[in-house]
């Protein structure tokens, strides 16, 4: 029997129906693969690890027939070993953030929980990374400023609100620390013109 | 005064990274340039020599400053406010739909419930 939707990462068949069940991406919408996962980790994390190491030695092996694209294979590899360590990185980080959320809150909160909203964040990361990117190159500028950061929360106003209140209290805090720069310069000059 | 300390601890204590995050940014800005580079030797054949040169003035524009910083400290430290809250929403909304149902643990039915949502607002 053939599967409906082919999911990319695990390699199996796809348990979830998305809205456009005839695109070839289907699956890599992010609530797809985060539900399938969700569900996965619930099950059995041990056979998740297996499957995960049988994927990334199957990737690359898809990937690499001819010669030239092994070289490619190669570099997939090593950014894939680069991503991995970033988003352990990131895990902890967010498993920090998470138990004091959860604290406040009055609950604990359960791991499969916990690394699926790392992987979130990490997904989000690189969306946020192309969609800066985007913005900054539009605006023909070299560089990523804040207002770039902000506009990629556009989607919701009130996100957007609180970003730019913390973007303001952040430029706030800049000017003062750089007026107290210019108030110690200045006292300094006035000293040398006394003496 | 000892009540800033602590909060400022707690702020401290609660938020990601910013070299972490830059790091990331890094990856991914240096994946889409090679990404760019290598589809314009597949694009040799096809008649469209203004694609190929667009492509290559777009992803050189990031791509020469990939080794300095593309992006100043203020956008990193927004990134980082912005993962934060994404994270904290995420908890929040997932410990609304528990406490409906009366649970003490935060279980992944809860966050499933809350997904599709928070999807849509980042």
């Amino acid at each position: 029997m053939r599967p409906k939707h082919h999911h990319p990462k695990r390699n199996t068949a796809c348990l979830f129906v998305v809205i456009a069940p005839k695109s070839p991406n289907c699956c890599s919408s992010r609530h797809c693969c985060c539900l399938w996962e969700l569900r996965h980790w619930a099950m059995d994390l041990d056979m998740d690890m297996d499957m995960e190491t049988l994927a990334d030695d199957t990737d690359p092996a898809l990937a690499g027939d001819s010669g030239g694209e092994a070289a490619e294979a190669e570099r997939y590899e090593a950014a894939e070993a680069e991503a991995e360590l970033l988003r352990d990185r990131l895990r902890l980080a967010v498993i920090s953030i998470t138990t004091a959320e959860g604290k406040k809150a009055g609950m604990t909160v359960a791991d499969p929980v916990v690394t699926c909203i790392a992987d979130l964040a990490y997904k989000s990361a690189e969306q946020l990374a192309k969609d800066a990117e985007l913005f900054a190159q539009h605006a023909g500028r070299k560089s990523i400023k804040m207002d770039d950061v902000i506009l990629t929360a556009h989607r919701n106003e009130h996100l957007m609100g609180l970003l730019r209140t913390f973007s303001q209290e952040l430029k706030g805090k800049e000017r003062a620390s750089s007026e107290r720069k210019r108030k110690k310069s200045s006292k300094k000059d006035e000293r040398v013109i006394d003496v | 005064m000892d009540e800033d300390a602590t909060t400022g601890n707690l702020c401290a204590a609660e938020t990601f990274d910013p070299d972490l995050i830059h790091a990331i940014f890094k990856l991914v800005w240096r994946r889409r340039a090679e990404k760019g580079s290598g589809g314009n030797e597949v694009i040799d054949v096809e008649p469209a020599p203004e694609t190929s040169r667009r492509n290559r003035s777009t992803t050189g524009i990031l791509e020469l400053d990939g080794e300095r910083f593309p992006a100043n400290a203020s956008a990193l430290k927004v990134s980082c406010e912005l993962l934060r809250i994404f994270v904290t929403e995420a908890i929040q909304r997932s410990a609304f739909i528990a406490e409906a149902e009366d649970a003490t643990v935060i279980e992944p039915t809860h966050l499933e419930r809350v997904l599709p949502q928070l999807l849509l607002d980042f």
